[in-house]
């Protein structure tokens, strides 16, 4: 069947090369021409507890992890036991336990023939390979290229899995949608596709303070700042990470920092430096289970009021949130045109989900995005310039940047006049007030419009906002209703007029968010008369899986 | 003195008469003058509170940041663009107070910006409480039973911290040293601290009793 999903999940304690080995398994069927979505739960630690790796292909686009299990492997005696209930009546088990549920698989005893007991995860990925009917000489070549080093052991380790799978296992292999000649596919998680859309958007200055789950984009960008000649800093907390870009930004750069909510929290003082500065900035923040340290790896959707009334004052402010991979790479570069267009902060949202699930993507290294950097005078000023100039409906008025002649200004804090000089004039305080927020008007032609997927015609509108796009379009397709769509809304901040037209030709609404209050509903009231007819809520640290939507629908 | 008025802005300062930051912000002037550094490749990097009012004063490009934060933004500008000259101006409060980790942070990098620290013991703008460098048991506003902390002595600390950077204490008593001191700092290459002892003249009387 065209459009066929299986799933693989391996399990285990961390240590034992799951994510690894789960990733290879994803390189491999990638490399074969496959559409891949991954998904890995990890617990807040390096050793030990219960980490999890699964997958789901097809030839056709897979837009998100299903939660029914196919092929489960378990590294370890028991794991296999919290995801029974994502066990269809003909999924498999393995594991090296003797156990009426499981086939039995000899991995430590495999895994000492391979010459070490780390190479269990390999040998699962040989019996993988088997009962999928993979090519065989082709996931070597991956494997190859996966593991540089210990090449040999890891090869051994395969082959064994795969010959003891060929004698056992003959009668269990898989049907699953054949493929011909398809080229390879690249695979990007959001960490490193919002990374890929910084890069190609030509930003220049990123900062960070290691923070789960938002770390991704820091390695990513730190590993790629020599070749692309950019500056990429980890400062000594998030305060420090903030003003250290704006100060960049200031200076001419194209700049961004990346954190979750706890510290965006102390990056809020400095939102608001941005606002009345002018310094237009990206603020690149990935959700997860709160309050406080609350959940670090899990994902949630918690934080949308947080961030779109961030900063202490009025001021403009941009929220973005991707919906997926390709997203997250596009608003990436986006933003950092609407931080230099509009100047101001600007928040682009994902969460531990989306920024951590890999998803076969378009190769974005190819991509060249337009940039534009907005009223900048980077060489000469004309006669008469202002930096705050009030004059222009738009909101916008001209910068330059430290080096052009004739252009000081100062950046200030304090409520200003058109040079920058402190003010508390009440009429130049308003207008200065009115030029700001006049912003928040021409951001609503540039910024990304709603998206509505599904019949024109519909009676019932989905409405979810982020990563819970996947799995909501997955489990459309599961559900085929012919009045059923789904309202994306990614401009979360300032709300396009189009949002309320399209709520309102709508019989009956359903909510989807991972949070527990429904933030988005309190954002739309505040907006216009909107009651939902349904809440979809999940705010346990676990995604949406699109088969429990697709019930929620029926 | 032609030269010394292309760094001023024409706003009239709106220090106390008497107060330190007079005696700052014409060495400043004049060393950019000596320097003739252009103004346009100045970015100087401002704290609130008395001293962080020069903002209005200095013609050059400037921030004038919030409370505790020049550092990690005349750092940003500094990494973007090294050619620039890079000034950090501020008080005991917001430098050795509520920014002490990036001030400890800049002299660990030994990064090429020079920190101005109108010392005068306490918190003024707001009205004369205790801050960092404030006497231990220093009667103030905020301290009336006398201040229950022993003062920070940021030269000494920044020194251990790195001791290839420039960190130096001067004072007002002494107009022609701390101009020289000044000078020196602005020579420095890499990261350099210049700590100005200076009375508040509104409220340092306090310190006195």
């Amino acid at each position: 069947m065209k459009g066929k999903v299986t799933t693989i999940k391996i399990v285990g304690p961390a240590g034992l090369g799951i994510k690894t080995s789960g990733l290879l398994l994803s390189h491999i069927l990638l490399e074969q021409g496959y559409s891949v979505h991954d998904y890995s739960e990890y617990p807040s630690l390096i050793r030990g507890g219960h980490n999890t790796y699964q997958l789901s292909f097809s030839s056709t686009e897979v837009k998100a992890p299903f939660y029914q299990v196919n092929l489960l492997f378990s590294l370890a005696k028991n794991h296999f036991q919290p995801h029974l209930a994502e066990m269809k009546s003909k999924s498999l088990i393995f594991s090296d336990e003797q156990n009426p549920k499981v086939k039995y698989l000899p991995l430590e005893k495999l895994a000492k023939k391979a010459g070490n007991p780390v190479f269990k995860n390999t040998i699962c990925l040989g019996v993988a390979v088997f009962l999928l009917d993979l090519n065989y000489s082709k996931s070597q070549k991956t494997l190859k290229n996966f593991f540089p080093k210990k090449v040999k052991e890891n090869l051994k380790a395969f082959q064994l899995g795969y010959e003891y799978a060929s004698k056992n296992y003959s009668s269990l292999k898989l049907k699953i949608d054949r493929l011909k000649n398809k080229k390879g596919l690249t695979f990007n998680d959001g960490n490193e596709a919002f990374g890929w859309g910084f890069l190609k958007g030509r930003g220049d200055f990123y900062a960070a303070y290691p923070m789960t789950p938002s770390t991704g984009t820091l390695h990513f960008l730190a590993a790629k700042a020599k070749e692309y000649k950019i500056n990429v800093r980890h400062a000594e907390d998030e305060i420090g990470v903030a003003n250290m870009a704006a100060g960049a930004a200031f200076a001419g750069a194209r700049s961004a920092v990346g954190t979750s909510g706890g510290g965006f929290a102390l990056m809020s003082e400095c939102i608001s430096f941005c606002g009345i500065t002018e310094i237009g900035m990206v603020f690149y923040l990935v959700q997860r289970v709160g309050p406080a340290t609350g959940m670090p790896t899990w994902t949630a959707q918690g934080d949308l009021l947080f961030y779109v009334f961030s900063g202490h004052g009025e001021f403009p402010k941009i929220v973005l949130a991707p919906g997926d991979q390709e997203e997250s790479f596009e608003f990436g570069w986006k933003a950092l045109n609407l931080a230099e267009n509009l100047q101001t902060p600007i928040i682009v949202i994902s969460d531990k989900f989306l920024g951590e699930s890999s998803k076969t993507t378009p190769d974005f290294n190819q991509e060249k995005p337009t940039i534009n950097r907005g009223k900048l005078l980077d060489k000469k000023i004309f006669k008469g310039f202002a930096r705050y100039e009030t004059k222009y409906a738009c909101g916008r008025s001209y910068r330059t940047i430290p080096g052009v002649k004739g252009g000081e200004f100062l950046a200030n804090s304090y409520e200003h006049d058109k040079q920058g000089f402190s003010t508390e004039d009440p009429q130049k305080a308003t207008q200065m007030m009115e030029k700001r927020m006049r912003k928040l008007k021409t951001a609503l032609r540039i910024t990304p419009k709603p998206q509505l997927y599904g019949p024109k015609n519909y009676q019932r509108l989905i409405i979810s906002w982020g990563s819970t796009k996947g799995p909501i379009l997955e489990a459309m397709k599961l559900a085929g209703d012919q009045k059923l769509a789904f309202l994306q809304i990614r401009t979360l901040w300032p709300l396009h007029s189009e949002v309320k037209k399209l709520i309102n030709q709508a019989k009956k609404i359903i909510i989807i968010e991972n949070n527990q209050t429904s933030q988005l509903t309190t954002l739309l009231k505040a907006q216009f008369d909107f009651k939902p007819t349904k809440k979809i809520l999940k705010f346990n640290g676990r995604p949406f899986f699109p088969e429990e939507l697709y019930e929620q629908f029926k | 003195m032609s030269n010394l008025s292309k760094y001023q802005t024409g706003k009239i300062p709106t220090w106390c008469s008497g107060c330190g930051n007079f005696l700052l912000i014409s060495g400043l002037q004049k060393c950019f003058a000596d320097q003739n550094i252009d103004t346009e490749n100045i970015v100087a990097v401002y704290d609130i509170g008395c001293a962080g009012n020069m903002a209005d004063f200095i013609h050059a490009y400037g921030l004038h940041t919030l409370h505790g934060r020049v550092v990690p933004v005349a750092m940003g500008v500094k990494l973007y663009n090294p050619k620039l000259t890079v000034l950090c101006i501020g008080g005991d409060g917001g430098i050795y107070g509520e920014g002490l980790n990036h001030l400890i942070t800049a002299a660990r990098a030994n990064i090429d910006l020079k920190v101005f620290v109108s010392n005068n013991f306490l918190y003024s703008l707001t009205t004369g409480q205790t801050s960092p460098t404030t006497p231990y048991q220093a009667k103030t506003k905020s301290t009336p039973q006398g201040s229950p902390l022993i003062p920070l002595r940021a030269i000494e600390l920044i020194k251990k911290v790195n001791p290839k950077v420039f960190a130096k204490t001067a004072t007002n008593q002494k107009p022609k040293e701390l101009f020289a001191k000044i000078k020196q700092a602005m020579e420095f290459k890499g990261f350099a601290l210049l700590d100005i002892e200076t009375e508040c003249v509104a409220f340092g009387k306090q310190l006195k009793q």
